[in-house]
């Protein structure tokens, strides 16, 4: 099913090294349809954010380069593109920690997501975000770094819609956020996709990825090492245990540790 | 009395000037965190594009802004040639850059306009004064007050209210997240060239008027107003300007009031006077006047 539609994105073979020498993505290839939810999964440090990196065209910031691979977006390699004119293209970022400008107003952070956007529809944009969220209303016109950190997530998120992505990637948004901002920023999510917009979502939070996607990868170390539908996923013993932490009793971290062998097995 | 209020009244000139130059400063500093040392070297080569542009028969006010476009132009082709690939480099590699590329552009305005110096020709009679009561100002002075003031305004209003304004300020307060955001980080660093090589043309014309001249010695003001940065705080844009003025007034009050009182040894007190203020600052308040704590970290 994965592989009959239109692919927005298609991730071939990525290589990327760190200060030229620290290997990070060994041979990552994914695929995002045009219309899909696509999950990235993984453990801490397992190149998920490096992964975003490079389809979003940051890597060059942190010293990082693509050594290996081509990243097509609608059919076209955009790996030698500069980061602006990704966005330009219709690719949308939420980076991991939402990154608002904390000393620019509320109005002023969503100004910013639309460069180059005419004035007329920028108002417009910035009007349908404050419709989304009249608390970013109430507050437009105050420094947004004294947002509640939900209240910055949704003006993350509504500042990157300014820019109307065709392809919206996502570095855990759901991070260090409570629970019940978390299952807000998941409707939004759904929202946003009905929309018409395809996601690439990054999550440490296996369980709302899995109820969000509708594809999900598994990266460790650099490598896709499962993917599946997330039925499929679910199916599957050691991603119960390892990544929805359900199934088995409480985990020590002795079973961690065992499970990470067994784990380890399934990969080679 | 008489004496301190014209005192002022041309430290008010030099402040606006060092604030011109320090604004340039400044804003190429938070825009990508270069301290740029060839700064002066605008001040230069805009009075003397500006007497070129004369010469050529433009009428003053034209010259005036062709020689700000023009030095303006000359900034952003300096930090797209030599700085834009050098991005993320150590600050010590940027530095060396900047006073490397303003010994060569030294060098140049020697060869194409020589060491001679020049007279800023004015609309106005370059001795006119304004005579309030007992006291006389040049109208130099007022027109470099006044030139400032509405050159520092416009920036305001353009930094504050405009959408390359918020660009500006967003790629400032964070570069990686503005370009994710599909601001073309490098267009706003040639912005932040371009104002500040006309900010300094600017500040050239308006300092090589009477009683001055235009010659190569202009480029060295650029660092008497480098102490209007630091005690403004290098990140704050109003505590520049108002550090700027400040410095300009207490330059010129020191020159009148101070210098003759140290007799021979005080002849040029008053050049080393921003200097001391300088370091006194950075003793007390090392983040300046309105600067923010964490700038110490640089
Ligand atoms: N700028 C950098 N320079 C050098 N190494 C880096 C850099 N950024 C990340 N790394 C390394 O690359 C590896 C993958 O990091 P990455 O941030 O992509 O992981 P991640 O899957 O996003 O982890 P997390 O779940 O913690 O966000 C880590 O070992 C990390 O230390
Ligand atoms: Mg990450």
């Amino acid at each position: 099913m994965q592989n009959q539609n239109k692919l927005i994105l298609e991730v071939q073979n990525l290589e990327t090294v760190y200060h030229g020498v620290m290997r990070v993505l060994r041979g990552m290839s994914l695929k995002v349809p045009e219309g899909g939810v696509v999950a990235l999964l993984g453990p801490n440090g397992a190149g998920k954010t490096t992964a975003l990196r490079s389809i979003t065209g940051l890597l060059d910031i942190h010293e990082g380069k693509i050594t290996k691979g081509k990243i097509n977006f609608f059919g076209e390699d955009i790996s030698k593109v500069s980061a602006h004119i990704r966005v330009w293209r219709g690719m949308g970022q939420v980076m991991e920690g939402r990154r608002i400008f904390p000393e620019l107003t509320v109005s002023e952070n969503l100004q910013s997501g639309a460069f180059g956007v005419g004035r007329k529809t920028m108002l417009d944009r910035m009007e349908a975000a404050y419709e989304r969220f009249p608390r970013l209303k109430e507050r437009k016109d105050q420094e947004a770094g004294y947002l509640s950190g939900g209240e910055q997530q949704m003006l993350a998120l509504s500042r990157t819609l300014m820019s109307n992505p065709k392809l919206l990637v996502l570095d855990e948004p759901s991070l260090g956020l409570a629970p019940n901002i978390v299952s807000q920023v998941k409707e939004l999510i759904r929202e946003i996709h009905k929309e018409g917009v395809s996601i690439l979502l990054v999550e440490q939070n296996a369980a709302m990825a899995m109820e969000l996607a509708d594809y999900v990868y598994i990266l460790e170390t650099g490598k896709i090492v499962r993917d599946g539908t997330p039925e499929e996923l679910r199916e599957d013993e050691d991603i119960q245990e390892f990544y929805l932490g359900i199934g088995g009793e409480k985990r020590t971290s002795y079973r961690e540790v065992k499970h990470y062998r067994r784990r380890k097995r399934w990969l080679s | 009395m008489i004496n301190f209020l014209e005192l002022t009244t041309s430290g008010l000139a030099l402040g606006s000037i060092y604030a011109l130059i320090a604004l340039g400063f400044v804003v190429i500093y938070r825009g990508s965190q270069i301290f740029n040392f060839a700064q002066g070297e605008f001040l230069t080569w805009g009075a003397f594009g500006m007497i070129a542009l004369l010469d050529a028969g433009l009428p003053w006010e034209l010259a005036l802004l062709g020689t700000m476009l023009c030095t303006g132009l000359l900034g952003s082709v300096v930090e797209r040639v030599a700085l834009r690939p050098l991005i993320g480099r150590p600050v010590f590699v940027t530095i060396i850059v900047t006073i490397f590329i303003g010994s060569i552009l030294h060098a140049l305005a020697m060869v194409v306009w020589g060491s001679d110096p020049k007279g800023m020709p004015t609309p106005w009679e370059a001795m006119k004064a304004l005579k309030i009561g007992e006291v006389s100002i040049w109208w130099n002075s007022l027109a470099a007050v006044i030139a400032g003031a509405v050159a520092l305004g416009a920036f305001f209003i353009m930094i504050r209210y405009t959408r390359l304004g918020v660009a500006m300020r967003a790629t400032a307060s964070d570069q990686e997240t503005a370009l994710a955001l599909g601001i073309p980080v490098g267009r706003i660093f040639g912005t932040t060239w371009f104002l500040a090589g006309a900010y300094a043309a600017l500040a050239g014309v308006l300092l090589s008027m009477f009683p001055r001249n235009a010659d190569m010695h202009l480029s060295f003001v650029a660092l008497r107003a480098f102490p209007a940065v630091i005690v403004g705080g290098l990140e704050s844009i109003g505590g520049t300007v108002v550090a700027g003025l400040l410095l300009g007034v207490l330059e010129v009050w020191a020159q009148g009031y101070v210098n003759p009182a140290l007799g021979e040894f005080g002849q040029n007190f008053h050049t080393v006077f921003p200097y001391i203020v300088m370091i006194g600052f950075l003793i007390v308040r090392p983040y300046g006047l309105f600067g923010s704590q964490d700038v110490e970290r640089v």
